[in-house]
């Protein structure tokens, strides 16, 4: 029937007491040599990061007391109350105590409503959209890329920004907006769900087909100048880790001489196919019309480029070497619409072309240089 | 341990202890076996119900404008309806008569509901037919993907109702059933009844609301 | 028709061994079978996230240059460690201990009992014959459409289909499941064990049972009407044709949500039996523990939209309030753990010893979960490393820590031998530590702004450090999982012998051999509190 019990308490409790130091001797190196800082957000950028990064430090401490008092109870239980030799007879056999139970059931409800009501009064403010915003931007999210459409006060389009991620060599790309000044953003998909995230605004909006989403926010005007990281954070299919993009934050002055620039960009006509070598290429239903092109060695030539895809499906022709290197990177092109793209003589040998958005299966090919 | 008189014991050649009959009083095991299963089953349509209702808060005009008269509740469907709730008063006759050990009752009855069953499935099948030929296909739109879904999923579970009061039948036929053990009768009316709630509440959502 | 005397003494194995297990009907083989499948889904599961951390180590796509193969990795990882592993780890050990708890000779349909064991292993084989079919699944476990339907870009190909396939089978063994558990706890309790006398383990399975019996059916017609989208034109889910997107998901997470109460509900079963027995006290607070669960199974089922705070299309307050309620019932669970080694006499044997690590795994995981009940954090937090960090502290350093402390308390009991001590000890210390390194810093990665289901980051995002951090801590569970396996083989041949009560525990189970008789007991004792064996050893006075 029963067995004797063990009469080797101490060790074990040395082990499990060991690993716990162990622990709480890790945990505190963290933070005492600053990587613990990493377990708070990153500097917020926006008013409304700034707000719920006040709320994330009231949830922050509040755990880290929750954790040290019941965490303490553990580790005091393990130490304290060994079976020691001699331990024959039975601990008192306490089956509860109303009192002590009432207390820790009432307590944390206090403790989680108080967390509640702040959030709530946290999510009214983060989350209001106002009827009449200083910038509208709407953001359209296709599989793999993020463009910005600029719109004027009436919602009407008045520039397209393609290049979603900011090149630090050129100064072109990313979402620009002003500083100081309240943002709208609309978000649409033509094809599957993605999300809007910019981990230094401590934000994000899924993008959902079918509805359109909007949020709001104002930037810091401390941050004038900083270029802000985003990426989508909803699995979009074999594209989703490289749908990067920037917010870039500029003064007011700044920012209408960049938006001038991109309307003009817009708005202007397409240049014209340079020299006498000229290629047809079309994109439908993410796939290029042919897999296979050739063009004379040491010559520049150009692709007469349509994307014949919908409003929403960029695409564009880049060249790629034999070793993967980009030797000509081309804007994208928005769906519905046709460049000519203008490339520089190529040495003879065997070349990819392909669409740096949509790469495979069906958006590259082998060009032929002889 | 203790040589305590009240310990329950089983002696070398006794059976394991009998399952089917709850000599304890209460509800029978598998009685309440088929109640849990028609919970789940009842759980299974409440979501393909949300969806129904969610799809088509956001479809106008529902139904929509080609297909606003296709679905007629004064047609063949309302045959397949009566004939449903029909069957259902000749299942629960059935169970009555078993319970007073009438076994020529009984099987009638049951051969009745069978039958009724099996019509409703033809009936439906004619029904679908016929709207295929006017054009409501499952790709019609949400409304056509709805219709056949809920619909097509109630004649699965009649159709699985129908092989239940098949087997009940043939044990019933072979003598299987009294009124001290029927629980398979008990149990598969249960079953039935559930379709049958199902498909009135379907008829009244598709065809009238 | 001819009647036969049935005889409790089974049969010389006329047919052999193997032909004995295959077709039995006895709940402690399929228990263990039960067990023994979903530990090797465990390891399938395993490699698959080894794969995925070996590919993240650092940054640049190393030699899982295909992404979308990266995203078939992680989607089949989560599918078969929820579907595969842990409901039915969960559900074996329930299948094993409930009937021997509750003094009845087997489960209330026996015969059911089976065809829910062997549906799993079919469901399985079909699921990761997924990868040699033109593909796995790559939309993540949790498969939202418009990604999981029919296309280009999209989720062409059987993989998807055979995902939804598989786990309708899973769905249907799991409901069958639940129905036979529910009718044994409440029609075959030996007398004198009311419901307030039932061990808590019999208790979580009851509640786990209701939701799974409650909630799975939705599942099913999610995957169903997803079924129908991507095969047969229907318009359910893509909004092109009319459906919507954000259906799926509420109807998706209304089973999922009450899911992971499924998947952690048993597992605080079995702890409620391990401290107890090695404090040598009563569970502190019974009852309320009893209040607790069910609490916690009710609001289980009203906060499913905290998944999707992110869509706009949530009722926020709503969702974010119940879902810091829940905090509630749960602490009560944690306290009663607690005060039931306070003031014990506590012995260090491994189940003792992965049930403490249970505690302070699952403390961490129930509080970085508080985080995301907040819907302005949650906007930072969803969708993100952190996300990762809080599932797998309360499903692995919950759940799993959970079921190892089971495993290593039953194995006595379903084998008659005892599992080394040292080889366990070593096992927790490995794991442990591993299981930490390699999740604890996901916190860091989450709030600074690393997304999951990503294949690649950017060096210089500052992620780096903590990813091969992680990484190697997730070699260090591949390793721990060695002393493991060879403590059962070795246990096996030549580990001591277990007794009927190597533990002098509190419940019937260990009321007979070890293993039990086909029909479990030869005598009962008599029945009067939750701790029938206790008061057979020490007499009522002491209780």
């Amino acid at each position: 029937m029963s067995s004797t019990p063990r009469k080797r308490p101490a060790p074990d409790a040395l082990v499990a007491g060991g690993v716990v130091v162990i622990l709480i001797a890790l945990v505190a190196a963290v933070f005492l040599s600053g990587l613990g800082s990493s377990l708070y957000p990153p500097e917020a950028a926006t008013k409304q990061a700034g707000e719920i990064r006040g709320l994330y430090d009231i949830v922050f401490a509040v755990a880290v007391a929750i954790f040290v008092v019941v965490e303490g109870l553990i580790i005091w239980s393990v130490l304290r109350y060994r079976r020691k030799p001699g331990d024959d007879g039975l601990p008192a056999q306490t089956h509860g105590n109303n009192l002590v139970e009432v207390i820790w059931t009432l307590v944390p409800t206090a403790i989680v409503l108080f967390l509640f009501v702040i959030s709530w009064q946290t999510l009214n403010s983060v989350d209001t959209v106002s009827a009449k915003p200083d910038i509208r931007i709407h953001a359209i999210a296709g599989q793999f890329a993020w463009q910005f459409e600029y719109l004027d006060a009436n919602g009407n389009k008045v520039a397209s920004q393609l290049t979603p991620v900011y090149d630090t060599d050129t100064g072109a790309g990313g979402m620009a907006v002003p500083v100081g000044r309240s943002v709208q953003v609309t978000l649409d998909s033509p094809d599957v769900i993605h999300a809007f995230y910019v981990p230094r605004f401590l934000f994000k909006r899924d993008v959902v087909p079918g509805q359109t989403n909007r949020f709001e926010f104002t930037v810091d005007e401390k941050e004038a100048g900083q270029v802000f990281r985003g990426q989508c954070a909803e699995l979009c299919g074999a594209g989703h880790r490289s749908m990067l993009f920037n917010v870039i934050a500029l003064s007011a002055a700044d920012y209408d001489a960049w938006l001038q620039a991109l309307i003009a960009k817009s708005n202007a006509t397409p240049a014209p196919p340079t020299g006498d070598v000229v290629l047809n290429l079309t994109a439908k239903d993410i796939a290029y019309d042919t897999k296979a092109l050739e063009v004379p060695a040491d010559t520049p030539f150009t692709i007469a480029f349509q994307n014949q895809d919908p409003a929403g499906v960029p695409h564009d022709v880049d060249i790629r070497d034999a070793s993967g290197a980009v030797l000509a990177n081309q804007e994208p092109i928005n769906g519905g619409t046709s460049a000519n793209y203008s490339y520089q003589g190529l040495p003879a040998g065997t070349y990819t072309f392909i669409c740096s958005i949509h790469p495979v299966p069906n958006m590259t090919g082998t060009l032929t240089v002889k | 341990m203790t040589a305590d008189s009240h310990a329950l014991t089983t002696s070398e050649h006794a059976p394991v202890a009998e399952l089917a009959h709850d000599s304890r009083g209460g509800i029978g095991t598998p009685i309440l076996g088929m109640l849990l299963f028609i919970a789940s089953e009842v759980m299974f349509f409440a979501g393909l119900f949300a969806a129904y209702f969610s799809t088509r808060a956001a479809n106008k005009p529902w139904p929509p404008t080609e297909f606003s008269e296709i679905l007629n509740p004064f047609s063949i469907i309302l045959v397949a309806t009566a004939i449903l709730v029909a069957s259902s008063f000749t299942c629960q006759f059935a169970v009555w008569a078993i319970r007073r050990n009438d076994r020529r009752g009984f099987l009638r009855n049951i051969s009745v509901t069978f039958i009724l069953g099996v019509v409703f499935l033809l009936l439906q099948a004619y029904d679908y037919s016929l709207l295929f030929d006017e054009g409501l296909t499952m790709g019609s739109g949400p409304f056509g993907t709805t219709y056949y879904t809920l619909t097509g999923f109630h004649g699965a579970h009649v159709f699985g109702g129908v092989i239940m009061l098949g087997v009940v039948l043939y044990r019933g036929m072979s003598g299987q059933f009294s009124a001290r053990h029927h629980d398979a009768v008990e149990a598969a009316s249960l079953y039935w009844h559930f379709v049958d709630v199902v498909w009135i509440l379907l008829f009244s959502l598709l065809y009238f609301l | 028709m001819a009647t036969h005397a049935l005889s409790p003494v089974a049969a010389p194995a006329a047919r052999g061994w193997l032909y004995g297990w295959l077709t039995t009907t006895d709940h402690k083989k399929i228990g263990i079978m039960y067990v023994v499948n979903s530990f090797i889904f465990f390891l399938i599961g395993g490699i698959l996230a080894l794969v995925v951390r070996t590919e993240l180590a650092q940054p640049g796509l190393q030699f899982l240059t295909d992404e979308h193969v990266y995203n078939e990795m992680f989607t089949m990882h989560a599918s078969i460690m929820i579907f595969l592993f842990v409901i039915p780890m969960l559900a074996g050990l329930g299948n094993y201990v409930v009937p021997l708890q509750i003094g009845a000779p087997d489960m209330a349909f026996p015969r059911i009992n089976a065809l829910s064991l062997w549906m799993l292993p079919l469901a399985g084989v079909l699921l990761v014959s997924s990868f040699f079919v033109g593909g796995a699944p790559a939309a993540g476990w949790t498969s939202y459409p418009p990604l999981s339907l029919d296309g280009p870009l999209r989720s062409p190909g059987a993989g998807q289909d055979l995902w939804i396939v598989s786990l309708i089978l899973i769905g249907t063994s799991s409901i069958l499941g639940a129905i036979n558990f529910l009718v044994t706890i409440f029609k075959m309790r030996a007398p004198g064990m009311t419901l307030f006398r039932m061990p808590i383990m019999v208790w979580t399975v009851l509640v786990t049972s209701v939701l799974v019996l409650m909630a799975t059916p939705v599942i099913t017609s999610a995957l169903v009407m997803l079924f129908i989208d991507r095969n047969y034109g229907g318009h359910f889910f893509d909004p092109v044709g009319g459906g919507s997107a954000v259906l799926y998901q509420n109807v998706f997470w209304f089973y999922s949500h009450p899911a992971v109460y499924v998947m952690i509900l048993p597992a605080m079963g079995v702890i409620s039996e391990v401290l107890p027995v090695f404090s040598r006290k009563p569970l502190f607070g019974y009852k309320a523990f009893i209040f607790a669960t069910a609490g916690i199974g009710a609001l289980g089922f009203s906060v499913w939209a905290h998944h999707m705070f992110t869509t706009g299309a949530v009722f926020l307050p709503f969702f974010s309030l119940l879902t810091f309620m829940i905090a509630v019932p749960t602490g009560v669970k944690m306290f009663n753990w607690v005060f039931t080694m306070f003031r014990g006499q506590l012995t260090f044997s491994t189940p003792l010893i992965f049930a403490l690590g249970f505690l302070t795994m699952f403390l961490i995981g129930g509080i970085n979960g508080a985080f995301s009940a907040s819907v302005p954090v949650d906007f930072a937090l969803h969708d993100t490393y952190w996300v990762v960090a809080h599932l797998h502290y309360v499903l692995f350093g919950g759940s799993v820590f959970g079921v190892f402390a089971g495993i290593y308390y039953w194995f006595p009991k379903m084998t008659g031998r005892m599992l080394g001590e040292g080889l366990g000890k070593i096992q927790f210390v490995i794991m442990f530590v591993g299981f930490n390194l390699t999740f604890f810093p996901m916190h860091m990665l989450g709030i600074q702004g690393m997304p999951r289901r990503i294949a690649d980051y950017a060096g210089d995002a500052g992620w780096n450090d903590w990813n091969l951090a992680a990484t190697i801590g997730g070699f260090l569970i591949a390793v721990s999982l060695l002393p493991f396996i060879w403590n059962v083989f070795v246990s096996l041949r030549s580990g001591k012998v277990a007794g009927d009560d190597p533990w002098e525990a509190n419940t019937l189970e260990w009321a007979t051999s070890s293993p039990p008789p086909p029909y479990n007991f030869d005598h009962l004792p008599e029945i009067r509190s939750e701790r029938p064996l206790f008061d057979a050893r020490h007499g009522r006075a002491e209780h």
